[in-house]
């Protein structure tokens, strides 16, 4: 890589107008306000145009599946998308907070094409609205599926119906008793 | 009358009118097509022979892998992620070992990467060579097939030797490649390798591997027939393809040589030399083309990382108990299908908090919409079958 994630983060910061950017593991992260969205990746277009990928993350002390977070979170989305460019293989990783009780964004489908897929599983997966987007509709799920299966909230019905269905020899699965006895 | 008199006449006899108005038609494309790879449904409105409209319906094979990782530790997850592309099993498991081993600032021994590589570059090649026999059997040529089938099954062998598995090798340990020994204290000492004459068979495989592509390009790029059909059809244009996040071969036959072996560091490949073949025009023939050059160059890498092969540990010192301390990395490769990357938030669990799987045949496959809009019906499954999808790796 040509240039380091710690230069690229301070850049693209400096482009969105953000003083909040991390480099950690190699992977540039800028984070910018909700309503600054749709203009920070009009901003980045020219110097980023390869759309990679948009999701979310549901931050939340309390989860009804796998390990809760060692220490507590602030309840919330946060909605992240990743952009890159061709040239020197540069990759920025975009995030923003949404608040649980008023769960929307604007879509960026109109800055980049791609957009479109990725936010109707975020959509779907999350419950998170995208206001603007052409065709908000159920990409994976069937269209009478009920809730967000991506949400800490949602449960994951076959392990509340069988815990583990295998033997657990070294190492116990997540949001088990004991960690430690096991080994 | 002369036959040529009567058709005249009766061709005067025929009124048509330009301004009739056809209803636009729904045609509706599998599930169950052999043309999906896997179950796809496409649904297009078609006005006669031009595609007004297409909407593909995918979900038939959504595993919900994300939440799954959400209840899985790391070492798990592997089995999971190399059913995600199942043609190119091995290369799934690299970005999330290599995501896994950064949070966790494990370094991996050289000889265990250099594994890796070759295990990968023998993915690629197997899974290109499904594709380069496969399309043309869609477009009505059935002999390519069994030529390129016959040479995969040698890299099917050799992968098989090495790992045990043919499509799902899970052979990936956090930390390196290391087959388990078997349970019980006894086999545990046994230390395992690559297995004997491995590197020779690599040797004359890849041998076989390039005789294949070059009867290949006699079979398929000679044939008028196959050309027609794909020159100038399904065109993406550069920008098109960026904004929709189309990687890999499908990207770089519109002309754009980016390729994350050579700008990413998740495994030793600046160390070798090899090219990136770009197309020129961005159409079919040019995806096709693409693939199959780089058959030819995975064929040089394996070759020079088989002579320059380091001895040494197979698998560094990890803890019993894996679990990753808290942090977010975001790590990418370039898998035979495209970009291949996963997302890893760790909150200092066994298993991750969250797992973003960015798979390359689901942003391969978002474009098909613009893509379709347009062309004749009978192209849809020549520019479908071009960008060389598999259903697992849009549905994860």
């Amino acid at each position: 890589m040509t240039v380091s994630p710690s230069e690229l983060a301070e850049r693209v910061a400096g482009i969105v107008g953000s003083d909040r950017f991390s480099s950690d593991y190699g992977t540039a992260k800028v984070r910018v306000g909700r309503d600054r969205w749709t203009a920070a990746h009009e901003a980045l277009k020219a110097e980023l145009p390869y759309f990679s990928w948009l999701s979310a993350i549901d931050w939340a002390s309390e989860v009804s599946v796998g390990d809760p977070p060692e220490e507590a979170v602030e309840d919330r989305f946060e909605v992240l998308s990743c952009l890159g460019n061709t040239d020197d293989g540069a990759m920025v990783v975009l995030s923003t907070d949404v608040a649980k009780d008023d769960a929307r964004i604007d879509s960026v489908s109109g800055v980049f094409g791609g957009a479109n897929w990725h936010e109707r599983e975020a959509a779907e997966m999350f419950g998170i609205e995208f206001t603007g987007h052409p065709n908000l509709t159920k990409l994976y799920l069937v269209d009478s599926f009920e809730g967000h299966p991506l949400r800490k909230t949602f449960p994951l019905l076959s392990r509340e119906v069988k815990p583990w269905p295998g033997t657990v020899d070294v190492e116990d699965m997540p949001s088990t008793e004991n960690p430690e006895d096991a080994g | 009358m002369t036959a040529g008199d009567r058709l005249s006449m009766h061709h005067s006899e025929v009124q048509v009118s330009v301004e009739l108005q056809t209803p636009d038609m729904t045609l509706n494309l599998g599930p169950q097509h052999p043309s999906t790879h896997g179950v796809l449904r496409l649904v297009a409105r078609v006005d006669g022979e031009v595609i007004k409209e297409v909407e593909p319906v995918i979900g038939y094979m959504h595993r919900g892998y994300e939440k799954l990782a959400e209840v899985r530790t790391y070492p798990q997850i592997t089995a999971l992620v190399n059913r995600i592309d199942w043609v190119s099993g091995f290369a799934n498991e690299i970005p999330f070992m290599v995501a896994t081993e950064r949070l966790m600032e494990i370094e991996t021994p050289e000889r265990a990467q250099y594994i890796r590589l070759i295990l990968t570059e023998m993915a690629r090649i197997s899974s290109h060579l499904i594709f380069l026999s496969s399309y043309p059997l869609e477009l009505g040529a059935s002999t390519p097939l069994m030529h390129a089938l016959r040479e995969r099954e040698r890299v099917l062998d050799l992968i098989e030797g090495v790992t045990g598995g043919r499509f799902h090798p899970n052979f990936n340990r956090i930390g390196g490649v290391r087959p388990a020994a078997g349970a019980g204290s006894a086999q545990k000492k046994v230390s395992q390798d690559l297995p004997e004459g491995f590197l020779d068979q690599t040797r004359q495989a890849m041998q076989h591997v390039r005789d294949v592509c070059d009867d290949m390009e006699d079979l398929v790029l000679g044939n008028e027939i196959f050309l027609e059909r794909t020159k100038g059809i399904g065109i993406i244009p550069p920008s098109k393809a960026l904004e929709y996040g189309v990687s890999g071969p499908s990207l770089r036959g519109s002309g754009v040589g980016f390729d994350l072996r050579k700008t990413d560091d998740y495994l030793p490949y600046s160390e070798f030399e090899f090219d990136v073949p770009t197309g020129e025009n961005g159409d079919c023939f040019d995806r096709y083309w693409v693939r199959l050059e780089e058959i030819r160059q995975a064929a040089r890498i394996i070759d020079q990382a088989v002579d320059s092969i380091p001895s040494g540990e197979l698998q560094a010192k990890v803890p019993r108990i894996i679990k990753v301390p808290k942090g977010e990395a975001y790590v990418r490769a370039e898998n035979p299908k495209g970009e291949m990357g996963f997302y890893v938030v760790s909150e200092g669990g066994r298993g991750p908090y969250r797992l973003k799987i960015r798979s390359a045949s689901f942003s391969n496959l978002s474009v098909l919409p613009w893509l379709l809009e347009g062309q004749l019906v009978p192209d849809i499954i020549a520019i479908l079958g071009s960008l060389d999808f598999v259903l697992g790796d849009v549905d994860r």
